[in-house]
């Protein structure tokens, strides 16, 4: 089947909302790194007294659905209270972008956790709290369920294809099924190390393919 | 629409369109003996045969057409190499060739064949010093290409040509030497007894010719298998019912690509030298990938634009109605970056902001200049909205 854009994706390509810097931004976070593809940062103006999102911008070195989810979902976090706009998942800003290709799904994950992380970092420097959770095996699984199997868009902790997870001093090992020719192979490898080297406290990540 | 992808696919020449709708019109029958219309269409096959033969120095039997230049390479890699019968065999090619030819490496390796891939130079160019180390007793196939399609690099098939003809001389034996010249028909001459080659693939829709034909040269008294098994009245090497309708289509491209072979080559160089000038010239922080000047395809331009991303360039382009192709690993299928533009050396981030340029001999100085129109504030405005920024600012 041909892979192609939604027109509401291009028009958010084309002309993306919310595009840029906020100087003095009360909490910014980038997600996502050049070398392993597309990376977005994320800034955010709150309201001290009501807790909500008065200002939100981005900017995207990315490709066009890069670009268009992070166009969204600055778009659906502006006015909402930053509890509500960190319960936006992935699969929402997708959705209101009428659908992305299953392989360009996890560009709406990166636009989530460029947003979640910026909320997040507001709760810990303003608000005192602490979201970092410690390292084992439940919070490897959580963030692992950022990590989408391209061909279908879904993660792989729901696809099952996790078959261990591994913790001894900060060296964090992930056993995962996917065909040794399987050309997503290597690139989803790349993002379980990106996704797992978040985590506080992790010291190496080392995923094997069995 | 202004197409600057032609290394992938190219338009039909409205000339090779008619030829083929008289081919299917008049020459429908199956090429056969004696009728009328069986020899009709056969003589229109041997009419192709001859004008490919005689382009690259061949002789007409040396000349068969097949479904694509992917199948081409097939019958060349696997007939060649199943023909053979060498204790642990191996192969070479290079680590930057079509995936074609990557493809059936894979699978002889898993048949049990050693294969060596040869590592490339900044620009693309082969090591022959290594091509030259690795030929030995048990060197059962040599594969190059002789334009790279990514990054344009004119390769050194002749110098290669003449290591594997020393190599075999040494060993008393042949080793088969395949060029993949897909890519390369368009801009480059060939003659196959300066390059040494015993197999050569060819592609019709490189040139303005049909999809779905390709040619195989293979040499008189190289050894060769079929892969495939059939009627054998056309040729035992491609069985079944030939294909007239594209065949006449690619002859008549073969035809038209040497009718004014030098004066568009000359003329696709001054328009990619126009556009190179004007994206050097207007757009800082830029790498080319491959070789500049003569040591390139004359169609064939690629540049990486740091610190924004490839298939945003190629969108905004597209909705310009301007077709372009990047190696971005956002706009691959394998989400990987372009393994070619890994192999000269460049990281992820150079590979995620290439854009590929390949003209046409139908492509004119007003395309380029509307090209460069629209992506240079493209360029700009996709910097200004990244996370990245250029060190200077």
């Amino acid at each position: 089947m041909a892979i192609k854009y939604t027109a509401k994706v291009i028009e958010h390509f084309k002309s993306p909302h919310n595009i840029g810097v906020i100087e003095n931004a009360d909490a910014c976070a980038t997600e996502g790194s050049p070398a392993c593809g597309d990376e977005i940062t994320v800034y955010l103006k709150i309201d001290k007294a009501t807790d909500r999102i008065e200002d939100v911008k981005f900017q995207s070195y990315g490709c066009a659905s890069n670009i268009a989810t992070g166009s969204i979902i600055t778009d659906l976090a502006k006015g909402k209270t930053i509890d509500d706009a960190e319960a936006i998942t992935w699969k929402q800003a997708a959705d209101e972008l009428g659908g992305l290709p299953p392989v360009k799904m996890h560009c709406s994950v990166l636009a989530v956790d460029g947003l979640r992380s910026a909320i997040r970092k507001y709760k810990k420097e303003v608000k005192g709290i602490d979201y970092d959770s410690t390292l084992d095996v439940k919070t490897v699984t959580e963030e692992l369920k950022h990590v989408l199997w391209p061909p279908v868009g879904v993660d792989i902790i729901t696809l099952k294809m996790v078959k261990y997870i591994g913790i001894d001093q900060g060296a964090v090992r992930v056993e995962v099924s996917i065909g040794s020719d399987d050309k997503f192979l290597d690139p989803t490898i790349d993002e379980i190390v990106e996704h797992v080297s978040k985590i506080r406290g992790v010291k190496s990540v080392n995923v094997e393919n069995v | 629409m202004i197409y600057l992808d032609n290394f992938r696919s190219t338009m039909v020449a409205p000339e090779v369109w008619e030829a083929m709708r008289t081919a299917a019109i008049d020459r429908y029958a199956v090429p056969a003996a004696f009728t009328q219309c069986g020899t009709g269409a056969a003589e229109l096959i041997e009419r192709a045969q001859n004008r490919l033969a005689a382009a690259i120095g061949a002789s007409q039997n040396e000349v068969v057409f097949t479904g694509s230049a992917t199948e081409a390479i097939n019958i060349a890699l696997l007939g060649s190499t199943r023909a053979q019968a060498i204790d642990k065999p191996e192969i070479v090619t290079s680590e930057i060739e079509y995936p074609a030819t990557l493809a059936v490496y894979k699978a002889l390796e898993k048949e049990g064949y050693t294969a060596h891939y040869i590592k490339v130079d900044g620009e693309g160019r082969y090591d022959v010093d290594q091509l030259s180390s690795v030929l030995n007793e048990h060197t059962a196939m040599v594969s190059l290409m002789g334009v790279n399609h990514m990054i344009g690099t004119i390769e050194p098939l002749a110098k290669a040509g003449n290591i594997i003809a020393e190599a075999s001389k040494h060993i008393g034996r042949k080793i088969p030497y395949h060029v993949d010249f897909a890519s390369a028909l368009q801009t480059q001459r060939l003659d196959v007894d300066e390059v040494k080659a015993d197999l050569v693939s060819f592609s019709s829709n490189k040139i303005h010719g049909p999809k779905g034909v390709g040619a195989l040269y293979v040499r008189k008294g190289t050894r060769i298998h079929p892969i495939t098994f059939g009627s054998e009245s056309y040729s035992p090497l491609v069985p079944g019912t030939p294909n007239t309708m594209g065949i006449a289509g690619f002859d008549k491209a073969i035809e038209l690509l040497y009718a004014t072979f030098d004066k568009d080559v000359e003329r696709m160089r001054s328009l990619i030298n126009r556009l190179a000038a004007g994206i050097r010239e207007r757009i800082p922080h830029i790498l080319l990938n491959g070789p500049e000047g003569a040591e390139r395809a004359a169609s064939h331009l690629c540049y990486s634009f740091l610190f924004i991303e490839g298939e945003a360039i190629m969108m905004f382009l597209d909705m310009d109605e301007i077709v372009v192709d990047t190696g971005s690993a956002c706009a691959a299928a394998t989400l990987k970056p372009n393994y070619i533009l890994i192999a000269i050396g460049r990281n992820h981030e150079q590979a995620h902001g290439s854009i590929r340029f390949t003209l046409s001999r139908y492509s004119i100085e007003a395309d380029v200049d509307a090209t460069l129109a629209k992506l240079v504030p493209i360029v700009e405005r996709l910097r200004a909205q990244s996370t990245i920024r250029p060190p200077a600012q």
